[in-house]
């Protein structure tokens, strides 16, 4: 996907991809691995005097299953497994992780991580077009750096400029910015001094003022009658020293931006820096020679060409003249301008995120991959992830430097790092199983036991699909049939008798009306009994990009920011509302329908998020996204608990299906029994029975009304296990 | 057993928890010292939500004969001299055991920072989420019975936030409909659940010594906490089955009326703390036509629910708000409506030690501004912490060992107990 990301650089006039496979493979060459790694962080336990012995590395299936996990966010399916264990032994490891990182899960799962980390929320304003970018960026394989550098410095409207979502989601305000900034992506936590010295830390309320005022020119704007949020710059700080209350507002000063740590001197040029200045460099000439090749340009000539067209099109069939046409051409051109300054980039911010950015800023590259690290190996070098201070400094400050140093060197690329932590002992080690608290807590602290982990609540719920089957259909159609009484609202005229059938339909009744229902490509099933709370709507993600470039080129919603009042707009709306609501009356009735509850769920990767606050996703453990640094919590809870034991997903995921593999085997004159246990272990657990386990589930098993519903009870068991959802 | 810090607590957690407690008592021991400890004269609040902003002047604080008095004429109420909209008769006939706030003084004119501040006591901040009420008042309150201490009710309430997910609301989103997360699914009876049950707990004893998670004995606790809830004959709070139609019709038949019903019963088996969310009151056009529709939906279920109430003497320890983000302007705009107006507002309150029957504060002639006994916002949650027995100035720590008091600065309304 290099090519991709070259035409990015390049921008949108640069029309064609353009460098050879070649080139591209030569580009994402990543130089040190897994070994390198392992190799390093050997060296600084002993030099730590860490002399005991590391637990040894899980087996292949269970490296299969965490893997999977990791990279592509739920459990492998039966036919991956074979896949897999097909391949010769020595390559197996290597081969799949090469396999899933091109799989287009891995795309999904983590932008999860993404959002998480920079608490974008599909129902904010511009949120869900953050996610699509983020989702696109990393199918690009943007480096980290432009990522960062563009969330932290874009402005204008949100959804239109699908970054400004980083800043609108503390409302541009810049003390919040300030603290989201730091913590996000520097792991510095500097919040706490705005309104005091950091009482733990060296940071004073100067610094933290000084590293504010990056943010002070930049405002929130918000019009609600066209519903659209952006942000620009402007010429007066609102960060002032000193703060509110400790001087006359009269005497208060713009403070002028400050950064906060030390860069490596521009005359120091480490070995790491030196490799990736290179790489840059043959990056950009491969993307002039690309560039050179191209025959036709745009330019602003074509861009005006193309509004003249567009003015064309959209004129015939209304008779415009020929002049209305020259009209409108020139209003294009006007409001390409007028976008281009609503857009710019903030001057202070651009200059910030150059400075965050920074390969010389060790605290960019080393929070970050301390973030990967802990979220693949269960612990940081740092803990909490986003917490770097002098008291709080790193467990292995070499290793964590080596992989900081290798991802920067590597043109800050995202692939290469995750390939060279899942590949690397560390993560590929057993848990310290039977031993002492503290001694576990010695083998862990030094990376030489794997810590246990729980399955993220996306990972949870897409896992729980796939061993049950449920992303297609497993049942033949009409096999499931419902009747299901329902209240439904019914207008009536304000006189009597009926107009319309309304269905009291919670989920069309939060849906923010036709624009957002295009976007989401599996609607919400028809409403069962009682709520279901593990359905998700699907957000198309290509679509919500789609529409953001749509906004950005569309001139209509600033002309009617400028052409209609406030009033006017509001006048307008209320037409149609009480139009309707002075006709008719609304009374409940109850009726019954019939539907085929055919069971199929969607991944929870692609679901607006984060969820709705009972959704299963967000019961274990999603975060609501709204405040900086917050971890998600894995502890149980009663309400996890009756989500899995009564939930639909998990019931339906443990009946057997007519197309599965499972109904074969049991289905057939003398039911295959061991094969059918082996398969069910391997479909839920990743991994082969033992001989006692065998003969438990066939008792199981038998114990059913039928085989089929003991399988069922086999397979909820299975499902609801601790074993299922912690990681080998 | 604490309400929501119940059975286990993870290690972050405990941590927190740790400091909170310590903190927590010494403040506490300040306090008893100081006096401000007594007996609490409530047990269970009911708390309405009217999301959108009531108007004040067209309900709880009229204004006959002034240009801002609108289309509603008041009414007389069970008690004398005291009037509301005339959107309440039903209602009306219980203002003796009812007390209304009319001067309340809030600060916030945009519907998010309004519904923080009114929910929480807290102003909105960047940096950190504060629990709404409800988990406040659960954080603090044992759970009593089998039933979530917190119950949310065709809505969502607040965040629980630094208290713990364990504090936040348990949702109910179509009150009277059964909950099928609290039976076995369809199909499964419960000889064949519980024998599932049975084996998954052999499955996970033999789990147990292939992990180093420290959760096992959590995630126990957590299904047998669950399957105790399932199992448990109070359950049936949450239904309306066995409820005769002359009740539901008694309470208006709407969703706002099976609402008020399930709460009622909710109290009645114990849970602590039930919000009753509704919307549709911000009426910046035709705000006389919307808000006759809210007293056809309102009247009947408020004026029964504390009609019953107070008829079985659970209203004597039931403390029953209705509140809103603010109030609605003086003037009525070209649309019939009225828009934002945060200065001056109103609210009632009844039961659960508040003496019924008067007014507290009063607005100025035409209900521009409070004219005496300014109620700020986080005087009333200290008011419903002062019902409670619950210290609003305890502090707790959150995640960053930052010290958070339950309520923001309030001092409670002794004038509403009488």
């Amino acid at each position: 996907m290099k090519t991709r990301w070259i035409r990015l650089c390049l921008g949108a006039a640069l029309a064609a991809g353009l460098t050879t496979g070649a080139q591209a493979a030569e580009l994402t060459a990543s130089e040190a691995g897994g070994a390198d790694l392992s190799a390093t962080l050997n060296k600084e336990n002993a030099e730590l005097k860490i002399e005991v012995k590391p637990v040894d590395l899980v087996d292949d299936m269970a490296y299969l299953r965490r893997v999977s996990v990791d990279l592509i966010g739920r459990i492998p399916s039966h036919g991956e497994i074979q896949e897999y264990m097909a391949w010769a032994p020595a390559e197996r490891r290597s081969k799949i992780v090469d396999k899933l990182m091109a799989d287009p899960r891995f795309v999904d799962r983590w932008t999860t991580f993404f959002s998480d980390m920079l608490r974008l929320r599909s129902n904010s304003p511009g949120g869900a077009a953050a996610q699509a970018f983020v989702h696109q960026a990393l199918q690009d394989d943007m480096p980290y750096d432009e990522l960062a550098k563009r969330f932290i410095s874009a402005n204008g409207k949100a959804g239109a400029v699908p970054e400004v979502a980083f800043v609108l989601g503390d409302n541009a305000d810049p003390m919040a910015l300030a603290g989201a900034t730091a913590q996000i992506f520097m792991g510095l936590r500097i919040s706490c001094a705005q309104c005091h010295d950091h009482p733990f830390d060296k940071w004073t309320r100067e610094d933290f003022y000084g590293f504010a005022a990056y943010f002070g020119k930049t405002r929130r704007y918000e019009n609600d009658f066209t519903n659209t949020v952006y942000t620009q710059e402007v010429a007066a700080s609102s960060v002032l020293w000193p703060p509110q209350g400790d001087a006359p507002d009269s005497e208060r000063k713009p403070v002028d931006p400050q950064f906060l740590v030390g860069l490596i001197e521009a005359s120091a040029k480490p070995q790491f820096i030196a490799r990736l200045d290179k790489k840059r460099k043959t990056e950009a000439e491969l993307a002039e020679a690309a560039l050179a090749a191209t025959e036709k340009a745009d330019s602003i000539d074509d861009l005006l060409l193309d509004a003249a067209d567009t003015a064309l099109k959209a004129s015939k069939g209304r008779g415009k003249s020929s002049f209305d046409i020259a009209a409108e051409v020139k209003k294009d051109r006007e409001s390409i301008d007028l976008t281009a300054a609503m857009n710019k980039a903030s001057k202070s911010r651009t200059a910030l995120a150059d400075l965050i950015a920074s390969p010389r800023n060790r605290y960019f590259a080393r929070s970050f991959v301390n973030r990967v690290w802990a979220d693949l190996i269960g612990r940081g070098f740092v803990e909490p992830i986003d917490d770097f201070s002098e008291s709080n400094t790193p467990t292995h400050p070499q290793t964590l430097d080596f992989v900081a140093d290798e991802f920067v060197a590597s043109g800050f690329q995202f692939k290469p790092l995750i390939k060279m932590i899942v590949t690397s002992e560390p993560y590929q080690r057993g848990q310290a199983v039977g031993l002492s608290q503290l001694d576990q807590e010695e083998l862990q602290a030094a990376f030489l036991a794997s810590p246990a982990r729980r399955m993220l609540s996306e990972v949870m719920y897409d896992s729980i699909i796939t061993a049950g089957h449920l992303f297609d259909y497993k049942h033949p159609k009409g096999a499931n049939m419902k009747t299901v009484t329902d209240r439904i609202r019914v207008a009536v005229p304000r006189e009597g008798g009926e107009l319309a059938a309304v269905p009291q339909d919670l989920a069309a009744a939060s849906a923010q009306g036709a624009a957002m229902k295009a976007r989401m490509a599996g609607q919400p099933q028809m409403r069962r009994p009682g709520y279901n709370l593990e359905a998700g709507i699907e957000l198309d993600f290509d679509a919500v990009l789609k529409q953001a470039k749509e906004e950005a080129s569309e001139t209509v919603q600033v002309e009617k920011m400028v052409v209609k009042s406030s009033e006017e707009l509001e006048a307008e709306r209320m037409l149609t509302d009480t139009s309707n609501r002075r006709r008719f009356r609304y009374v409940y009735k109850t009726v019954e329908r019939t539907f085929d509850d055919n069971p199929m769920f969607g991944s929870s990767f692609r679901m607006a998020s984060p969820a709705n606050p009972e959704h299963f996703i967000r019961i274990f453990g999603q975060t609501d996204r709204t405040q900086v640094g917050v971890p998600r919590d894995h502890a149980p809870s009663m309400r996890q608990a009756l989500m899995m034991l009564n939930g639909k997903m998990t019931h339906e995921a443990s009946r057997v299906g007519p197309f599965e593999p499972m109904h074969k085997l049991l289905s057939a004159k003398q039911p295959k029994l061991d094969q059918a246990v082996e398969l069910a272990y391997l479909e839920i657990l990743t991994r082969k029975p033992q001989a006692e386990e065998v003969e438990l589930a066939k008792s199981i098993v038998n114990d059913g009304e039928s085989v089929l519903e003991g399988m069922a009870d086999l397979r909820w068991v299975l499902l609801n296990s601790n074993e299922f959802r912690y990681l080998p | 057993m604490k309400g929501c810090l119940d059975y286990q607590f993870s290690r972050r957690a405990m941590l927190g928890s740790t400091a909170a407690t310590l903190m927590g008592f010494s403040i506490r021991d300040l306090l008893a010292a100081t006096g401000r400890d007594h007996k609490p004269t409530a047990e269970h609040v009911i708390f309405f939500w009217n999301g959108g902003g009531m108007t004040h002047l067209d309900t709880w604080d009229p204004k006959p004969g002034r240009p801002t008095q609108g289309e509603f004429e008041p009414i007389d109420t069970s008690v004398p001299g005291m009037q509301i909209g005339e959107i309440f008769p039903e209602f009306a006939r219980q203002m003796h055991n009812v007390a209304l706030v009319r001067s309340i003084a809030g600060t916030q004119g945009a519907h998010g920072r309004a519904t923080y501040q009114v929910q929480t006591s807290y102003s909105q901040s960047a940096n950190l989420i504060h629990p709404g009420f409800g988990s406040v008042v659960v954080h603090e309150k044992d759970q009593l019975g089998d039933l979530p201490a917190y119950v949310t009710i065709s809505g969502q309430a607040p965040r629980a936030s630094y208290l713990g997910q364990k504090c936040a609301a348990y949702f109910v989103g179509s009150p009277g409909d059964k909950d099928p997360y609290l039976a076995f699914p369809e199909g499964i009876t419960s000889v064949r659940g519980n024998k599932r049950l049975e084996t998954l707990a052999r499955f996970n004893s033999r789990f147990a010594g292939k992990t180093t998670s420290e959760e096992l004995g959590a995630t126990r606790t957590s299904v047998d906490e669950a399957v105790r809830l399932m199992r448990s004959p109070a359950l049936k709070a949450f239904e309306l089955d066995h409820i005769p139609l002359t009740q539901f019709e008694r309470y208006g038949d709407t969703p706002f009326g099976r609402g008020c019903m399930v709460a009622k019963q909710l109290v009645e088996t114990g849970v602590r703390f039930v919000q009753i969310n509704r919307g549709g009151f911000d009426t910046h056009s035709n705000n006389f036509e919307a808000m006759r529709n809210h007293g056809e939906i309102m009247d009947p279920a408020l004026g029964s629910l504390i009609g019953d109430l107070s008829e079985s003497g659970l209203l004597e320890k039931t403390l029953v708000v209705m509140l809103s983000e603010f109030g609605r302007t003086p003037k009525i705009n070209k649309d019939a409506g009225r828009d934002h107006y945060p200065a001056v507002f109103s609210c009632f309150m009844a039961g659960g030690g508040i003496k019924g029957g008067q007014v507290i504060g009063s607005s100025d002639e035409d209900g521009y501004q409070p004219k005496d006994r300014p109620v700020k916002i986080p005087d009333l949650h200290a008011t419903l912490c002062h019902a409670l027995g619950i210290d609003p100035d305890k502090e707790v720590m959150t995640p960053l060992q930052r010290p958070m008091k339950l309520v923001d600065n309030g001092s409670p309304v002794l004038e509403l107990f009488g």
